[in-house]
């Protein structure tokens, strides 16, 4: 993987004290406190509010903090929002790229009176429109704190339904379209591949699981979720299995003593294998060797938590 | 007016085919698509343009909407002949360049001017059956307000300009039609013509099981509007097409659980593993909407074949 | 695809029916081979030529000037520039192009390219880079150069270039480009298979939009060959379909039913284009064996 390990991200309303205490002790890569998608009006004072004291107190803990802030409220939500501790913010729905500029001049002033480096801030655009979709590109460069791009919950937003197969329709295309513009523009592709009955994000642990993996192989870095069951799924998915290491252990070896001074090209049993064949394989074994040293570096920050 | 965007099915027909032309108020289609293009020869289409304007009427006698498709080489001509009261949209074929679509509009807008009809009245419903007209398509659909309806993507033509056999066992056309599906939405069109991938091997246009799985396969997904070339998919399409009397049912259920869950301030609530939040209630809201529309439609077609039953009784 | 630095492969190359063949300088060559396959490529250039198939180079492009260099001779057909990812490389390598024809004799303009995209950028920018030049003349994806670019390890169940396929097939014939290309998985994975299985797979490619397939060992190229040509069965019933329609014409209608399909004027359209297609590909077979039968006789 590219820059950081951030397989899981679990999102969950900052109002709510219960579920933020619950996301902690879960194995979260991230954590994305939302301000709304699932606040209801009366609640989006308090739950700003409670956000510097709940950032500081994760930030403390093993996972990245997120929030995820409403661009029609921009200014409320990032002042409530940037504080030490913070790694970025999700942006669901842009339309258009002057909105991404916006949140960037904001996050700027915010990170001068606030003691942040300049420019360390993240910004992850969350496509979950056409309009959005349409337009990827432009609202990715908008940007440079622009890290990452997901489609969010555009199956719900823009209404799209299983289909008999049991994908949800235009979904596939959606991914993979934004994995090639993601990677054009040297973002991190987010996402997995949800399939029916998923439901924006939601779905059982084993679901989840299959959603992960499938979308690791077509190219997605992480994943959004709704429940804390989900994340454990969500770490495994986007982790190299086992069987997947010894397979590209198995092809490195055969090809490094394969390969005659002639030509770098070569068969392994019936299948032709090239460099570049390889070094996806070199790729998969640092990818789960990334992994690996994630889980470790956060296992020992909860045991010093846990002093 | 509402009924003009309930078309759950349609028949594109030869428009100098007297037999189908005088019978199509029978079929029970919502549109009729009357044809100058590809089931017309060459030789024919001077003398089928004359028909047009009598056939407008005639072929609405059932309460069908009417639409023409004229030529893609004969803009000028065509336009000429169909631009008449009584017709809803000109469908264009074959579409390429924004400059085509700026000149339907230029016709169009005279015509209407010309002839009394309302300014804009006349839809132009641009199809898709090239590569070039995929990757132009953002400029096609946004060249005009006429546009109502885009899409493409599939078809005869299109397989021909890919160089492809139709009616395989897998989906050829993934990226055309996902290209334009998303410039659609972009622009805030509707999806008419995205329809889940249902193999088709035989290639048959008759089929009525086929149809009525496609079609409703098409409504679970979203989608509203059908049609074919042949009667034998008109009723299929229109069954599949309308909600049953127990989905409305189920809708309206959603509604008042949210309703509940409004009154309690909660977002969200699971029952019985479905999620019941405000993505579910806008479905319901729009199933129930969508249900009123097709009995409307339903009613004014039946009493428009009465009177005409009335006016020619056999 | 033939390694330059193999001997017997480029000895061997002309024999095999192919239409085109590409001497690899590129992925299919050690890095420390990489000069010696340069300075060889000038003989082996009308070598690989005598069985009636177009030569391409495939160049490197970190070394784009003196590979380029080493390939423009007299019965070169192009170059294939691999790893695309803007219009300006491709300009780039059309004025190299331009310089070396002047200098050698070679019609001016005539040298094709052939872009290879592997990478999201490349993918990403096709339009503007197969329009660069009007040397471009096909157009393919190097699918496991583009997984390593997008960080992915490809399995053979989940296709993770759908898209990717699709944006080549639509923008290359929207510009009156060749796509070239395979499906998945073999696009992916290529493996030597049972000629049926080739032939089947080569058919789903040709189906999606492609016009010919890279092929990385000899034995593709049979099954490739024929299934990017019009079958006989298809040549025996677009004929029965072009009769019959004209007959309806006759009539006075331009929508015949034939074994319950709807024949009208896009079926009659394709109908030609397919059998235009099969007369194409004849001539093109034929010369290939006239060219065989001659250097078959000639001495090695």
């Amino acid at each position: 993987m590219r820059g950081a390990v951030r397989r899981s991200w679990l999102m969950v309303p900052a109002d709510d004290a219960a579920q933020v205490e619950q996301a902690t002790v879960t194995a979260a890569d991230v954590i994305v406190l939302d301000l709304m998608e699932f606040v209801p009006e009366g609640a989006k004072s308090v739950a700003r509010e409670r956000l510097p004291e709940t950032i500081s107190t994760l930030a403390q803990r093993d996972a990245e903090v997120f929030v995820q802030v409403d661009k029609e409220l921009l200014y409320a939500d990032l002042s409530a929002a940037v504080w030490p501790g913070l790694s970025g913010i999700l942006i669901p729905r842009p339309d258009a790229p002057q909105e991404i500029t916006e949140a960037d001049r904001l996050l700027t002033q915010l990170e001068n009176t606030r003691g942040f480096r300049p420019g360390t801030l993240q910004i992850i655009a969350v496509l979950d429109t056409a309009k959005g979709n349409y337009q990827s590109m432009d609202i990715i460069r908008a940007s440079r704190r622009a890290w990452g791009v997901t489609l969010g919950r555009a199956d719900l937003v823009m209404d799209l339904r299983p289909e008999p197969s049991g994908e949800i329709h235009l979904m596939p295309y959606l991914m993979q379209r934004l994995i090639v513009l993601a990677n054009a523009a040297g973002v991190m592709p987010l996402g997995a591949w949800w399939r029916a009955p998923a439901r924006g994000l939601l779905a059982s642990p084993d679901d989840t699981y299959k959603a992960a993996m499938r979308g690791r192989r077509i190219g997605f870095k992480g994943a959004l979720c709704l429940r804390p069951d989900q994340v454990e799924p969500l770490n495994r998915g986007f982790n190299p299995s086992s069987t997947e290491r010894e397979a590209a252990r198995a092809l490195i070896a055969a090809y490094e003593s394969g390969t005659d001074h002639e030509t770098a090209v070569i068969r392994l049993q019936d299948r032709i294998a090239d460099l570049a064949t390889v070094t996806q394989f070199r790729q998969l074994l640092a990818d789960a060797n990334a992994c690996e040293q994630h889980d470790s570096a956060k296992a020992q920050a909860r045991q010093r938590a846990a002093r | 007016m509402a009924k003009h965007h309930v078309r759950r099915s349609g028949l594109t027909m030869p428009v100098n085919n007297p037999r189908f032309l005088n019978a199509v108020w029978t079929r029970g289609c919502d549109f009729v698509n009357l044809d100058l293009e590809d089931s017309v020869p060459e030789s024919q289409k001077p003398h089928a343009r004359t028909l047009v304007k009598l056939a407008i009427p005639t072929a609405a006698k059932g309460g069908a909407e009417v639409f023409v498709r004229i030529n893609h080489d004969y803009v000028e001509a065509d336009l000429e002949a169909v631009i008449w009261p009584g017709l809803s949209r000109v469908n264009y074929p074959k579409a390429e360049t924004a400059e085509e679509i700026r000149q339907l509009d230029v016709i169009i807008t005279r015509l209407e001017r010309e002839r009394g009809i309302r300014p804009g009245t006349v839809e132009i419903g641009a199809n898709i059956e090239t590569a070039r007209g995929v990757a132009n398509g953002y400029e096609i659909a946004s060249a005009s307000p006429r546009i109502k309806d885009f899409g493409g993507g599939t078809g005869y033509d299109m397989s021909r300009d890919l160089g492809v056999e139709m009616f395989v066992n897998f989906d050829q056309f993934v990226y055309g039609k996902g290209e334009l599906e998303l410039q659609t939405r972009a622009l805030g069109l509707p999806v008419h013509r995205a329809a889940p991938f249902i193999a088709n091997t035989t290639g048959s246009v008759s089929d009525a099981d086929r149809a009525f799985l496609a079609a409703q396969a098409s409504r679970k997904c979203g989608f509203r509007e059908g049609g074919g070339l042949h009667p034998n998919v008109i009723e299929p399409q229109n069954r599949g097409f309308t909600p049953t009397e127990d989905e409305v049912i189920d809708a309206k259920w959603v509604f008042e659980r949210y309703r509940g869950l409004q009154r309690s301030g909660q977002l969200f609530e699971e029952v019985d593993g479905r999620v019941i939040d405000i993505y579910e209630v806008r479905r319901a809201e729009e199933l129930i909407e969508w249900a009123e529309l097709c009995a409307e439609r339903n009613a004014d077609k039946a009493e428009a074949v009465a009177r005409t039953k009335v006016a020619e009784p056999r | 695809m033939v390694p330059m630095t193999v001997q017997r492969f480029v000895n061997d190359a002309w024999r095999h029916g192919a239409d085109a063949i590409t001497l690899d300088l590129e992925d299919g060559v050690p890095q420390r081979q990489k000069n010696a396959a340069r300075t060889g490529t000038k003989e082996a250039i009308p070598q690989v030529s005598c069985g009636g198939a177009e030569v391409f180079v495939r160049v490197n492009k970190p070394y784009l000037y003196a590979d380029i260099d080493a390939a423009v001779w007299p019965d070169l057909t192009g170059i294939m520039l691999p790893k695309v990812e803007s219009a300006t490389e491709v300009s780039e390598a059309s004025s190299l192009l331009d310089g070396l024809e002047r200098q050698r004799g070679i019609e001016i303009g005539s040298l094709q390219l052939i872009v290879l995209l592997e990478s999201a950028l490349g993918v990403w920018n096709i339009r503007d880079i197969i329009t660069a030049s009007p040397r471009v003349t096909q157009v393919g994806l190097g699918e496991s150069d583009l997984c390593q670019n997008l960080g992915i390890t490809a399995t053979e169940e989940d296709d993770p270039l759908v898209y990717a396929r699709g944006r080549v097939v639509i923008e290359g014939i929207a510009a009156d480009i060749q796509p070239i290309g395979m499906v998945f998985p073999v696009s992916l994975t290529p493996r030597l298979q049972p000629q049926n299985e080739l032939l089947q797979l080569a058919t789903m490619a040709r189906n999606l939009g492609f016009k010919g397939a890279i092929c990385p060992h000899p034995s593709w190229i049979g099954p490739v060959n024929a299934a990017f040509s019009p079958t006989p069965e298809q040549v025996t019933y677009y004929t029965r379909v072009r009769e019959v329609f004209a007959e309806g014409v006759a009539r006075g209608t331009a929508a015949v039913p034939l074994d319950g399909k709807m024949i009208d004027v896009p079926v009659d359209e394709w109908a030609k284009a397919v059998l235009h297609l099969a007369v194409l590909c004849k001539t093109r077979d034929e010369a290939k064996q006239r060219a065989l039968q001659q250097a078959g006789s000639a001495p090695a």
